[in-house]
């Protein structure tokens, strides 16, 4: 038996509606208790800000794109290296690091869950090989579903059962967590080395549209009660004029589920773009927070770009290669049979480029301008956007309208008047904070009856505590010390024990990966579907039997089981 | 008893669909299988326990002083290679890099004289690829360059593209062309609806040809380029650009000869040029079974595919010099341990001597030639055969190698967890 | 003759890669396939044995005749043998000049040696007990 009692914290935890109250927290064999005995260890927090363990429901960490990122790029694993210290191994890398670069620099900043932005499924045993060697955090994958034949073929047929046990099948044969759509149709397309340009435009060979998959997924992702809702990345990702695009497509989402939205929209900044050029690309991001103001059934997250060096790696292949186009630097692309695509290139975002100063304008107003924070959260698309060790800065800029006004006195001339943001006065209270990096994740991954996201009694003992006192620093003022102190807890307490002090991991992890084996009524198992099958064996190229990932990849896996529907 | 679905480990193609039959512990028959894959599986002798090498020939040892004398070996060590990893799972080479880290070794791993000069290219320039099944299902072009499958990947041709059925490609054999590059009238030329017979070393300029060609530059282009006709390279570019979805294999034909590295940037390049016309792609035809493996999994944890040297605390990288053969041949490590592969037969004389100058130690199911080069011999299980583990196929797919018989061997992985724990004063990694 | 040595991978070096000690290993891979017309000029039949010297050493191999292999080059399954005399400079790349080791090539009456002599030429000791 372990205990730890965390003394003088002073806690927020928005899901219990607590605001900064300075409080004990009790914590016995990984979880959260009512009280311990005298034997437990003491922490005292001094009266530190103390919250739930981060949460990123969206960065690509783990797998074949993001290795193959780190792969073909020794300059960036030069960027960033550390040598073998205590418990923490070699680490390299400054935008893709790996593995444990990523589960260090995370746990020092207090994250003990993240998701996994897109794994292919026939890829997804590398995933998980991957989640072992992120040790300090839980882990979810998002399963990419944009491209998959025998989705395509369910939804042309206008068979949402048949497209749930689909999705129920892949889910369980990739350990996946939830369904991810990648340019929805556009990475099929990409195959011949096409893409589409809108949601009513019919995939090639397919006959079904972008807006049919994404409908019919969300019926679905709801009809198997799955406990995150469809998480898409939207077609024309990156293009000029895109916003229309994206409200289009959050005008087709219904309103399915009380407990969480029903659309998760990821790394919007990227699809609010005004303009028909690059040369007069401009801020949309009024418009689409408009809409998601009025649509409790979306969730969005920033897609905070920040300047500097880094790595764009997303399934959406013909984006990728686009962008290859504009940047002539190296482009690899990664096509996977009857599912997706991927590409991955290297950018620098520049003050000296109107366009990326517009693009950091953007991810900054839709946070700004979104009323509920529960409905933006903060991410980069780690690393799209920035790499992940970037957060800090972000929150600091949220937080304090002045530090926002001295990043803008450095921008490329004539941003001013293609963004908002100069006339933004809102400046983001802790709570805010605290809701757009833990709670609000919790909340749309649907992970709080997990015990994630908050410190309920029975919760997991994930807490992050800051070395910042709420009640002497004006973030407005001093965004410096804001910036500094979430760059490195304290403590970060990982399932009840301390992984990391002051930005020095101290233990080996032990984390776990959570999946969904979702139910399905006997008549829709895949397993049995003679036509899967034959189809399956015709065009993979490897047989049925051994695309499954063995439990032997999730040494601690934690699978979540639904509901049978009917 | 009959296995089905059986992973062939042997070469970059893990072909997934071979039956085994299965009497009394022994394997009895394969079916599906290519020369390679029977011969692996059928004929399989090991070496039977640990030796070590005495003044006056050969002594059996045990695994445990097997296993100490090696933590010994490499503890006493100034300069450590560990060296080889493309024949076994994942999980041993992911022990094999805690062993480089904790004691400050090189590691590297046999793509080092295979495709890493296509790394280096890659590092370069990126790589556009796919996974096999989009080749299978979608090419109409198919080009092998400097390679040889029929004798290197015996079934890449019928799985993944000439004689394969595809989606978008029902009658395989009459829709798809295929081209072959090579020096030698091989006898994959023999199949190739063009064949392009270059002179030695003429692949660079042949690449930047069609490259030009491509670009609409035919007219810089003289009558012959390395031995080929004008006329057939800009057929070839014709074929290349209207095809529907083309795909690149290259082998060592590029990797090996004048140029290195640079050949492959050429040829990724032309690559990226004919994907402004239609959709191409390109791919190193990987050799050994899960040599893209041992790439990956120092990829995550190193953050370079090979040739990683932990000796200043970080992971350093710099092929021509921490590259295996290097090291040997400067003379530089004073201790080698060699995990299944056999850097006495496939490295340059020069470079194998210096195996038998120092202390090595062979981990390996198989009596090879760097046995005789070795101090100690420790065999153990053969990936695939009576181990299970992860390998990684030539486009990255994971797959899982199954264990279809016992031999009563150790796994490899095991053997090198118990040197790691010895070398780590006995704590658990 | 002045050649290039140009080696590969072949079905029968692969089937007996894992049998270095066989005499089928043996014979595979020291094989030296050269195109006919040099054959001729070399005055040599098939399984004639010839002398292949770099600045590294020399090798003897067996001559066979493949059509397929361009003049002035000689092919070689990769292996022990043709490792014996190429160079083990990599140019700063990791990777010698597997493809395009300059040779010089005559006829000869040595033998053809072991894998096990050609790793104790370079102080290692056969192990045949399998």
């Amino acid at each position: 038996m372990t205990e730890i009692w965390v003394k003088n914290a002073c806690v927020i935890d928005p899901i219990r509606g607590i605001n900064g109250e300075i409080m004990d927290i009790t914590i016995r064999d990984g979880r959260i208790v009512e009280s311990v005995s005298d034997r437990a260890d003491v922490i005292d927090a001094q009266r530190c800000l103390t919250l739930p363990g981060g949460i990123d429901s969206h960065t690509h960490v783990s797998g074949t794109k993001v290795n193959f990122g780190r792969y073909m790029s020794p300059e960036d694993m030069r960027a960033g290296r550390t040598k073998r210290k205590g418990k923490m191994h070699v680490t390299s890398g400054y935008y893709v690091p790996t593995t444990f670069g990523n589960s260090y620099r995370y746990s020092a900043m207090g994250y003990t869950t993240l998701l996994e932005g897109a794994m292919a499924p026939l890829e997804a045993r590398h995933t998980h090989e991957e989640f072992t060697a992120t040790p300090h955090q839980d882990m979810l994958a998002n399963t990419l579903f944009d491209g998959n034949w025998a989705v395509m073929d369910a939804v042309r047929e206008k068979d949402i059962r048949k497209t749930a046990a689909v999705v129920a099948w892949t889910l369980k044969a990739a350990r996946g967590y939830g369904i991810k759509l990648t340019n929805p149709g556009g990475t099929e397309a990409w195959g011949f080395g096409e893409d589409l340009t809108g949601i009513h435009e019919m995939v090639p060979h397919f006959a079904v549209t972008p807006a049919e998959i994404i409908t019919t997924m969300i019926r679905a992702n709801e009809l198997l009660k799955l406990p995150h809702s469809v998480h898409l990345h939207c077609n024309n990702l990156g293009k000029p004029g895109n916003y229309q695009t994206t409200l289009e497509t959050f005008d087709i989402v219904p309103d399915l589920n009380p407990d969480r939205q029903t659309l998760y929209a990821t790394h919007v900044q990227f699809h609010a773009y005004g303009g028909g050029t690059w040369k007069n690309i401009s801020s949309k991001a009024e418009e689409i927070t408009r809409s998601v103001n009025s649509k409790p059934q979306i969730v969005m997250d920033m897609g905070q770009i920040m300047f500097g060096r880094t790595m764009t790696m997303t399934a959406d292949g013909p984006m990728e290669f686009n962008l290859h186009c504009l940047h002539h630097n190296k482009w690899s692309n990664h096509d996977v049979e009857l599912e997706t695509g991927s590409g991955i290139i290297p950018v620098t975002y520049s003050k000296k480029s109107a366009v990326n100063c517009i693009m950091w304008a953007i991810g900054l107003e839709l946070a700004l301008l979104t009323k509920n924070p529960y409905q933006c959260l903060l991410e980069t698309d780690n690393p799209n956007g920035a790499p992940f060790v970037k957060y800090p800065e972000i929150i600091g800029l949220l937080m304090s309208k002045r530090y926002r006004d001295e990043e803008c006195a450095t921008l490329a001339t004539g941003v001013e008047q293609r963004t908002s943001l100069c006339a933004l006065e809102r400046e983001l209270d802790w709570h805010d904070i605290a809701v757009m990096t833990r709670a609000g994740q919790a909340k749309a991954l649907g992970i709080i009856n997990q015990g994630k996201g908050h410190l309920g009694i029975g919760a997991e003992a994930d807490i992050a505590i800051y070395p910042i006192r709420t009640d002497s620093v004006d973030p407005a003022r001093e965004y410096r010390k804001v910036v500094e102190g979430f760059q490195k807890t304290r403590y970060t307490i990982k399932r009840g024990r301390v992984v990391s002090r002051d930005g020095d991991i101290i233990v080996d992890g032990a984390n776990a990966t959570f999946w969904v084996d979702a139910k399905v009524p006997e008549d829709l198992r895949m397993e049995n579907d003679p036509e899967f099958i034959k189809r399956f064996e015709q065009f993979y190229t490897v047989r049925m039997s051994n695309y499954p990932v063995q439990d032997v990849y999730l040494p601690r896996g934690r699978r979540i089981e639904t509901e049978v529907f009917t | 008893m009959i296995e089905h679905d059986v992973v062939c480990p042997f070469c970059g193609c893990l072909c997934d669909d071979l039956e085994l039959v299965c009497e009394g512990g022994k394997i009895v028959k394969v079916q599906n299988g290519c020369a390679l894959a029977e011969s692996t599986f059928m004929n399989d002798v090991r070496l039977p326990s640990p030796i070590r090498r005495t003044e006056s020939g050969w002594e059996d040892i045990s695994y445990t002083e097997a296993i100490k004398e090696t933590a010994e070996i490499l503890q006493g060590a100034d300069r450590p290679l560990l060296y080889g990893w493309s024949s076994t799972h994942g999980e041993a080479q992911s022990i094999g890099v805690h062993i480089a880290e904790l004691i400050g070794a090189v590691i590297d791993n046999t793509s080092t004289v295979c495709h890493g000069p296509s790394i280096l290219a890659i590092q370069e320039v990126g790589h556009p690829g796919c996974t096999l099944g989009q080749v299978k299902n979608r090419a109409d072009v198919i080009i092998y360059w400097g390679c040889n499958p029929i004798e290197a990947h015996p079934r890449h041709m019928s799985r993944y593209t000439t004689y394969a059925t595809g989606f978008f490609v029902p009658d395989a054999q009459r829709e798809r062309t295929v081209i072959v590059v090579d020096t030698r009238r091989t006898d994959t030329a023999g199949i190739a609806d063009e064949f392009v017979q270059i002179e030695h070393s003429g692949d660079y300029a042949v690449l930047s040809a069609l490259r030009a060609i491509v670009r609409g530059k035919a007219s810089v282009i003289p009558a012959k380029v390395a031995g080929v006709s004008k006329e057939q390279l800009i057929r070839i570019a014709e074929i290349c650009k209207t095809a529907k979805f083309g795909a690149i294999f290259f082998g060592l034909g590029l990797t090996m000869s004048r140029g290195k590295y640079k050949n492959i940037r050429n040829a990724i390049e032309l690559t990226d040029e004919l994907n402004r016309h239609t959709k191409f792609v390109i791919s190193p035809l990987r050799g050994h079974g899960n040599v893209y493996g041992s790439n990956e999994v120092f990829t995550w944890m190193t953050g370079y595919p090979f040739a990683v040297d932990f000796a200043r605390g970080i992971a350093f990288y710099n092929p021509g010099e921490t590259t295996a053969v290097d090291i040997l041949r400067r003379g530089e490590c004073d201790a080698a341990l060699i995990v299944a592969s056999d850097p006495g037969a496939n490295f340059p004389r020069a470079a194998a001597a210096h195996l038998a100058k120092i202390p090595t130690v062979v981990i390996d199911p198989h009596v090879n030639a760097t046995t005789a080069l070795s101090r100690i011999h420790i065999p153990c299980t053969a990936a695939g055969i009576d181990a299970a583990g992860t390998a990684y196929r030539m486009d990255g797919v994971p797959i899982r190698l199954k264990k279809v018989i016992d031999r009563g061997y150790p796994d490899d992985a095991e053997i090198l967890k118990k040197i790691y724990d010895r070398l780590n004063g006995g704590k658990e990694l | 003759m002045k050649c290039i040595l140009n080696t590969g991978r072949t079905v029968p070096q692969g089937t007996s890669v894992e049998h270095k000690g066989s005499d089928n290993y043996r014979s595979v891979t020291s094989a030296g396939f050269l195109n006919p017309v040099d054959m001729m000029m070399l005055g040599i039949e098939d399984g004639d044995r010839v002398r292949l010297t770099t600045p590294a050493g020399y090798i003897v191999l067996t001559a066979r005749p493949a059509e397929g292999v361009a003049r002035a080059e000689i092919f070689v399954a990769i292996g022990p043998y043709a490792n014996h005399i190429i160079s083990s400079e990599t140019h700063g790349t990791g990777m010698p000049d597997f493809k395009s080791q300059s040779v010089e090539i005559e006829p000869t009456e040595e033998p053809v040696k072991s894998v096990g002599e050609l790793m104790e030429a370079i102080g290692g000791l056969r192990y045949d007990r399998t």
